[in-house]
């Protein structure tokens, strides 16, 4: 038991850690909005702002070798497992300096030597990956636990469910985790999820499911803790569902029509950040100062990033047939 | 001389001579052992035809049965290549590619592309092809051509035991994903195959037969159907060269067109339909590149553009048989402007 | 008298916690809960409720009655329900706050019995907004000490001759006990047990690390409890009735340790010293110098260094129908006899 509560204790460099990451994941985010509005930057973004402390509170427990596997609203996920910020937004940018030399973009972004399968543009795709990925582990022995992250639309693809089963099946080292932040698009999970929570779905598979407030990074870190621990112990899956808000639209310029006012209340009364500061100021694990020294340097990381990525070189005709194949 | 096995047991060579030799190598698909869960005895089937008997026991632990998801296990197959081990996954017909197409063509075929040269995936999905056992519409399909159209996939259809044995063994070998095609019909053919390992080149065609008036380029179980007609011609003074792809990506150009102006005449047989096909794109090749030495247009010897019909009747009617491939060539070399 | 209103809050979020992962804890299944509430309906029909008034939820409950409604006459003779009302037009947060407005709205409505399906936590929170109401609270799941694990058809019987004042209310309810806890101006109640616990944070709320408990405070321990209170309940028992209720440190190295079914699948030893009593009224100490108290086994209020929480056990807790004895009192009073050929009410 002790060790348990060990893991879930969390050490000062673990909670400077923890809000460091969910701080990079706001400013990036906060960042690419204001810079897509500009128009510099090609094609679609789906930002995560304000579903920080899933990424976070999930990946806090993942190492390198444990693998997860994002959705096309992927930026979150990819810093939270390290991923590199600055490749990362000349990816966006689609410069050749960027983690996937410009010809993935934002949905494609992936580090696999970080254990990041990438971002996915088709929802559904990563569940079964990610039952390879935990595959390979449990064959390996490697001890690794494989992540799957997807959103609320994505519940409902039959690659998730069969994902679900399969990992059930053969009692895979896997977490399954759904993003419900309460729409896919347009549509409402409320509308869409026909048992209204996706964590109930669990059940019908074998595994347990939890809700677990997104906004919450302490709740977050607690359940994924727990659930990573009993993956990797041979305990086989579990399904978390995160039921929080995202702060944007589907993707940049969804003028969000569909929505009511929740976004200022969540802002206002439910943000991960904020209630994370205050929560561990009134602990006194850690000081104000030691957070608005983080917030400075993850401002300075986030400038850096957007000055470097708009002066680097774009691919050019020599990028555009390499790399189809290992060997043609 | 080597000793004569059937395809499906070269299949069978290769993939236990591979297991042995490199223990990333896993096996993965319905009932690719058989018997998972039930009372009676494990390895029950060995794959519906067989291919994969015997390799539940001898490599415990590396032949894992599946659910009927293939979204799911080809997605895993997928998956684990990534993370370091070479899995032989099966797609048990290829007309069920309709329902995991997306992790094959968008997330196999992609990975190397969009993540910039970073990612290895050396997946096999073998799979099974073609008309010929009454087993209609959604169990007869060729559509190998839709997977050679996507950049990033390699495609590969052995004719004979031996190119069976040589081109799956460099299919796992091969650190790109594959798409391996084995025709139904070809099972049972046996043929000459060495015991020991070895591993055929992608991008070879094979010449099968030598001859100067006309080239017939194939594939697959046509390669067989192009051989009878050949003889029936031979016996009407007609030498025909079989050019046998072997692989339609990647496409040997060089013998093919080689063949093309040395012959002037070209007849193509693909089993798949008529449109956007294998033999709409070697016709297109040929066209381009080998048209000075063109005494005829391409004659094209395909299916129709129909699903594959039940009753034996129409189904003998559907694949192209030696008498339309005689035809074909009669055509092109009776063809004047 | 007015109109026999029942109303009946049921919450769509219980049953789906880190219980169902760290330890055996049931999943509830909606459908059921809504199923739960169909039948109470007809009991209510059947005994001369006037108005049922129903929380509305986002979890598919109100929902599903809703549906059920809908349906209903379809196919000729369905027993009689009485007139339902949903309470909406509240924004719904999804939060306990839920359930306190509902209930607030139901007692304002005039309603005579507020009928709460959930776990330890729903009943603590509509007890908590009840008032003066009397409450019954339903259980829907395993890790329940407080509601009743009863069926709902009959409890819907007792709710309703309740609320018509078939049976007299002294001879319906009997009050509990409470528990009271306070950090500084920030309060909670328990109905059963509130234990001092060195977790940092609320997180999952969810309690099942014996380790980690230092301190518990019980309203009652039952021998037969599932839960904290069952590590008192094995030593020094005490019973819904009886005035008093015990308190104790809770040590892992203590010389006695008692294996306790602490959570559903989960018995564990547990260290227990300085078993004392409480009595009414009493203040009591958690002398641990930070952490988070829970309440009914989920934490809820966060404590500091320099801040102490104090417990208090009340008497004056809600009124809580007696399923067993208003229908036996019904036996007695035959509330229930019709004659035959005569209609129901």
């Amino acid at each position: 038991m002790t060790d348990t509560i060990e893991r879930r204790a969390l050490s000062r460099e673990q909670l400077l850690s923890a809000y460091r990451m969910m701080r990079a994941i706001r400013e990036f985010e906060e960042r690419v909005h204001r810079e897509f509005a500009t128009g510099e930057i090609p094609g679609f973004v789906h930002l995560y702002a304000g579903e920080e402390a899933s990424a976070v509170g999930v990946c806090l427990d993942l190492g390198e070798r444990d693998t997860i596997a994002s959705t096309h609203r992927g930026h979150g996920h990819c810093i939270a497992k390290g991923v590199d910020v600055g490749e990362m937004m000349a990816e966006i940018y689609g410069r050749r300096t960027g983690s996937c030399h410009g010809k993935g973009g934002s949905m494609h972004i992936a580090d696999l030597s970080k254990g990041m399968l990438g971002a996915n543009g088709i929802v559904g795709g990563g569940p079964p990956l990610i039952c390879g990925t935990a595959l390979a582990a449990k064959i390996r022995g490697t001890g690794g636990v494989s992540v799957a992250f997807f959103g609320d639309g994505g519940s409902n693809q039959g690659t998730t469910l069969e994902s679900m089963n399969l990992a059930c099946v053969w009692n895979l080292p896997a977490v399954f985790i759904a993003e419900n932040n309460g729409y896919a698009e347009t549509t409402a999970s409320a509308w869409s999820v026909a048992a209204d929570n996706i964590a109930d779905r669990a059940a019908g598979f074998g595994m347990p499911g939890v809700i677990v407030d997104g906004f919450d990074f302490f709740a977050v870190h607690e359940a994924a803790s727990e659930a990573i621990a009993r993956a990797r112990g041979g305990g086989g899956p579990t399904l978390i569902e995160m039921k929080f808000t995202r702060y944007y639209g589907h993707f940049e310029g969804d003028q969000q029509t569909y929505r009511a006012d929740e976004v200022e209340r969540a802002r206002a009364e439910l943000d991960c950040l904020r209630r994370f500061a205050a929560r561990v100021t009134e602990t006194g694990e850690l000081a104000r100062a030691d957070l608005d020294a983080v917030d400075a340097d993850v401002a300075t990381m986030i400038d850096k990033a957007v000055d470097d990525a708009k002066a680097a070189p774009l691919p050019g005709e020599a990028d555009l047939l390499t790399d189809v194949y290992v060997r043609y | 001389m080597a000793r004569s096995i059937t395809y499906r047991e070269a299949l069978n060579e290769a993939l236990t001579q591979e297991m042995a030799r490199d223990e990333s190598v896993i096996v993965m698909g319905e009932d690719n052992a058989g018997g998972a869960g039930a009372p009676g005895e494990d390895d029950a089937w060995g794959g519906v035809l067989g291919v994969t008997k015997g390799l539940y026991h001898r490599f415990p632990g590396r032949v894992l049965d599946t659910p009927i998801s293939e979204s799911a296990f080809i997605g895993a197959a997928i998956g684990a290549a990534t993370a370091g081990l070479r899995p032989v996954a099966e797609l048990m017909f290829v007309d069920f590619m309709g329902v995991c197409f997306d992790q094959i063509y968008n997330q196999a075929a992609k990975f190397r592309y969009m993540f910039g040269g970073k990612a290895v995936t050396p997946v096999v999905i073998r799979t099974m092809y073609g008309a010929g056992l009454r087993a209609a519409a959604q169990h007869s399909q060729c559509l190998y051509p839709l997977f050679t159209h996507i950049p990033g996939l390699k495609v590969v259809l052995p004719a004979t035991p031996y190119d069976a044995k040589g081109l799956l063994t460099q299919a796992i070998r091969d650190n790109d994903p594959v798409m391996f095609f084995e025709h139904k019909a070809l099972y049972d053919l046996a043929g000459p195959v060495p015991e020991e390992s070895y591993a055929l080149p992608f991008g070879e065609a094979n010449v099968v037969r030598e001859g100067g008036d006309v080239t017939i380029v194939t594939l697959g179980r046509m390669v067989h159907t192009s051989l009878e007609a050949a003889e029936r011609l031979a016996a009407d003074g007609v030498q025909c060269e079989v050019v046998d792809l072997r692989t339609t990506s990647p496409l040997d150009e060089d013998t093919v067109l080689e063949s093309a102006e040395a012959t002037g005449r070209v007849v193509v047989v693909d089993e798949a339909h008529p449109r956007c096909s294998i033999a709409t794109d070697i016709s297109a090749l040929v066209a381009q590149k080998a048209f000075g030495a063109l005494q005829a247009p391409v004659e094209m010897v395909t299916a129709p553009h129909t699903p594959v019909p039940f009753s034996g009747p129409l189904e003998d009617l559907y694949i192209p048989d030696a008498q339309r491939i005689v035809n074909a060539v009669k055509t092109v070399t009776g063809w004047t402007r | 008298m007015g109109d026999a209103i029942v109303g009946v809050v049921a919450n769509p979020l219980s049953g789906r916690d880190i219980r169902r992962l760290v330890t055996h804890a049931s999943v509830f299944p909606t459908a059921e809960k809504a199923s739960m509430i169909q039948r109470m309906l007809t009991a209510f029909g059947a005994v001369g409720v006037h108005r049922v008034l129903l929380s509305t939820d986002l979890g598919g409950i109100s929902a599903a009655v809703f549906r059920a409604l809908g349906r209903r006459g379809a196919h000729g003779a369905d027993a009689r329900w009485p007139e339902v009302e949903f309470l909406d037009g509240q924004p719904i947060r999804q939060t306990a706050q839920d359930t306190v407005d509902a209930v607030r709205r139901m007692v304002a409505a005039g309603a005579r019995v507020i009928v709460c399906l959930g776990g330890d936590g729903t009943a603590r929170v509509t007890a908590s907004a009840a008032g003066e109401v009397p409450m019954l609270a339903l259980s829907t799941g395993t890790n329940n000490v407080f509601p009743a694990v009863r069926e709902a058809t009959t409890a819907g019987l007792a709710a309703g001759l309740v609320a018509t004042g078939a049976v007299p209310a002294d001879r319906a309810t009997a009050r509990a006990k409470l528990l009271e806890v306070w950090v500084g101006d920030r309060a909670e109640t328990a109905l059963v047990d509130v234990a001092a616990c060195t977790e940092r944070h609320v997180g999952t709320r969810a309690l099942w690390e014996p380790a980690t408990l230092t301190q518990l405070f019980c309203a009652f321990a039952e021998p037969d409890a599932i839960g904290l209170s069952s590590i008192l309940g094995q030593l020094s028992p005490v019973g819904r009735r009886d005035p008093h209720g015990v308190t104790a440190r809770l040590v892992p190295g203590a010389p006695r340790q008692v294996l306790a079914p602490i959570a559903p699948g989960l018995v564990v030893p547990v260290g227990v010293s300085e078993i004392a009593q409480m009595r009414p009224g009493a203040v009591h100490e958690v002398d641990a110098s930070a952490g988070v108290i829970a309440v009914d086994g989920e934490r809820e209020l966060t404590f500091e260094p320099g801040e102490r929480p104090l417990v208090r056990l009340r008497a004056d807790g809600p009124r809580c129908v007696d399923v067993q004895a208003v229908l036996a009192a019904s036996a007695g009073l035959g509330l229930l006899l019709r004659e035959h050929g005569g209609g129901s009410t």
